[in-house]
């Protein structure tokens, strides 16, 4: 007995190879080295200090994506028994982990530009950043739900501290107050899924029962042979929701327009990018792995919250003038048009295809938006109006150039790669024969349309004013001008990028 | 009588239920939190039950990382909280309602 015991545990510690979550450690040892910065830096040399955490952060994560497409062999181990279990790596986790750090930056890029504006603390800011970049990497190599919840709440409480981040601002406050409650409502109704998952699956009157009920693999096997029990579809329901609060799909939306408005700019594109792709990409892997089962009582499930999460997003974003709140909401239908994919995946294995191009276009195009943002905002930004953008093009054609492509991109307009993204979504719903949803979505898209170019109208059109002319400094310019590149190259040659994934 | 694990789920349901009417219906920020400690604590008892009834480990060890997050979780929010009040005075979610449009 104890040398069966012992046995199991040398196996198990056989299966911890450190070395394949080593871009994670180095990113968590990064942001300690950053937090190390602010014990012994001198307070008289501010200002060459921030500039030079910047650097750091910037560069590290550079040499991080760098190590980890390059040592692609040792830290993405398919199919291996990895941490007994804990872990699971497959080509699009590792897709994921690339995508979380190139948001990791964009995130940086963009808060070193708003933090030096609102005059805010740095380190703490690239800190909890870069802390919630591992989580996000861990979250979708999770095979087991200790690990999961674990590294869902590491992200979701470093967001908690980055939405409350200015806390001057009452506005900040009362938006990180607003995500904390319904974050916290949200992770106890996946937990108490989780818990009654793992409670009938170990269930020994049960055909099929396993002692490993947290495992994804063992409640795959439980759930085929249990499909009809209503303990397994109340506890897989609850699960799902709890992941739909991340992803800000129906019924949990209620928190976005509110956190988006008040959390810092760069907080929020975080927000609507990563936060929204993990959602998407844990729910593919759920409903691929565990769920599988499942389908034929999810399917209509998912389709009325997809259906509901797109009029909803589009119908609430075209009352809207706050540009935050306008994003918010818009982010909610791309939920939406997410999920159309997501569905598409039970009936079609390759749709995660169109999803994680469709992610990537998101990531590029909303990362020009909220860096406009930040470049027009002055003291309140969480109150600015489409007014504000009112004859932009006319007073700098870099940045109206930025917001006109960053919008039609959103928005779906031909040469650009948003357009792409959108294709591949519909084309994956037409082969799954999820003919409602495409109308829905067609409906949501000429919706759209209408609000994102009332606001490229409010770009374009003259204004004679005294207002001088809003400067961007040469390194932004580089900056956006490479990722306006990239989306107009990606909706032309989208080529490049599926072969990429594929 | 025995105690069966039927009587454990049901008062964790119970329990988690109550919690979710404090969160949904309670208009103090504090009293909302207890409210999801409440909801967490029913997670925690359904899971040792289950663990027992099931005998394996896996879910009495899971409660010791539930508490633990939710340690955390209180930590920034009460911090959260704090500033809060200093800043407005109240912590009645009825009165805070600066974010609309």
């Amino acid at each position: 007995m104890t040398n069966g015991i012992t046995s199991f545990l040398q196996e198990l510690s056989l299966s911890n190879q450190w070395l394949v979550l080593l871009p994670e450690i180095s990113l968590a040892l990064l942001s300690l080295v950053l937090l190390g910065f602010d014990l012994f830096g001198k307070a008289s040399r501010q200002a060459v200090l921030d500039e030079f955490k910047f650097r750091i952060s910037l560069m590290g994560q550079l040499a991080i994506l760098a190590l980890l497409i390059i040592g692609r062999e040792s830290f993405n181990q398919s199919g291996s028994f990895l941490f007994g279990g804990l872990v699971e790596q497959s080509d699009q986790t590792f897709l994921m982990r690339c995508f979380f750090i190139l948001g990791s930056i964009f995130v940086t890029v963009l808060a070193s530009r708003f933090l030096s504006k609102a005059n805010l603390p740095k380190a703490e800011y690239y800190h909890l950043c870069l802390l919630a970049c591992a989580g996000f990497m861990l979250l979708v190599q999770s095979a087991q739900f200790v690990l999961f919840f674990v590294s869902l709440e590491l992200v979701t409480i470093a967001f908690y501290i980055l939405v409350a981040f200015n806390r001057t601002n009452a506005l900040s406050l009362e938006a990180g107050l607003k995500y904390l409650t319904l974050g916290a409502l949200s992770s106890a109704f996946l937990l108490f899924g989780i818990v009654l998952l793992y409670g009938i699956s170990g269930n020994p009157n049960l055909e099929g029962y396993t002692s490993l009920g947290f495992q994804f693999s063992q409640l795959q096997e439980f759930i085929h042979l249990n499909a009809d029990n209503t303990i397994v579809r109340v506890g897989a329901l609850m699960v799902i929701a709890g992941i739909c609060f991340k992803l800000g799909a129906f019924p949990f939306q209620i928190w976005i327009p509110d956190v988006y408005q008040g959390a810092p700019t760069p907080t929020t594109a975080f927000l609507a990018t990563s936060s929204k792709a993990a959602g998407v990409f844990v729910l593919i892997q759920l409903l691929q792995g565990p769920f599988l089962a499942l389908s034929e009582f999810l399917i209509p499930i998912l389709s009325i919250i997809c259906t509901i999460t797109i009029l909803y997003g589009n119908i609430a974003a075209s009352g809207q003038s706050n540009v935050k709140r306008l994003l918010g909401l818009s982010g909610i239908s791309h939920a939406g048009y997410l999920l159309m994919g997501i569905i598409a995946s039970f009936l079609i294995p390759e749709s995660f295809v169109a999803v994680f191009f469709y992610l990537c276009l998101y990531l590029l195009s909303s990362f020009l938006v909220f860096g406009l943002l930040i470049q027009i905002s002055q003291e309140e930004e969480g109150q600015l109006e489409i007014g504000a953008f009112r004859g932009l093009y006319s007073k700098n054609a870099f940045l109206g150039t930025m917001g006109i492509i960053g919008l039609g991109s959103l928005a779906g307009i031909p040469p650009l790669g948003g357009f792409i993204g959108k294709l591949l979504l519909l084309n994956v719903a037409f082969q799954a024969e999820l003919y409602w949803l495409i109308g829905v979505a067609l409906v949501g898209i000429v919706i759209s349309i209408y609000y994102y170019f009332g606001w490229i109208r409010a770009m374009l059109t003259e204004q004679e004013s005294e207002e001088k002319a809003i400067a961007i400094s040469f390194e932004d310019r580089i900056i956006y001008g490479f990722i306006i590149a990239l989306i107009v190259l990606l909706g032309l040659i989208p080529g490049i990028l599926i072969s990429i994934i594929q | 009588m025995t105690i069966g694990i039927n009587e454990f789920i049901f008062s964790a349901t119970l329990l988690f239920l109550i919690g979710f009417m404090g969160v949904v219906f309670r208009r103090n920020t504090l009293v909302v939190y207890m409210s999801l400690e409440l909801m967490l604590n029913a997670v925690n008892l359904a899971l040792v039950a289950f663990s027992r009834y099931n005998q394996t480990m896996d879910g009495a060890i899971f409660v010791f990382f539930i508490m633990t997050v939710a340690a955390a979780e209180v930590a920034v929010g009460l911090a959260i909280i704090v500033m809060l009040f200093r800043k407005r005075q109240t912590i009645s979610l009825s009165e805070l309602n600066e974010l609309k449009g």
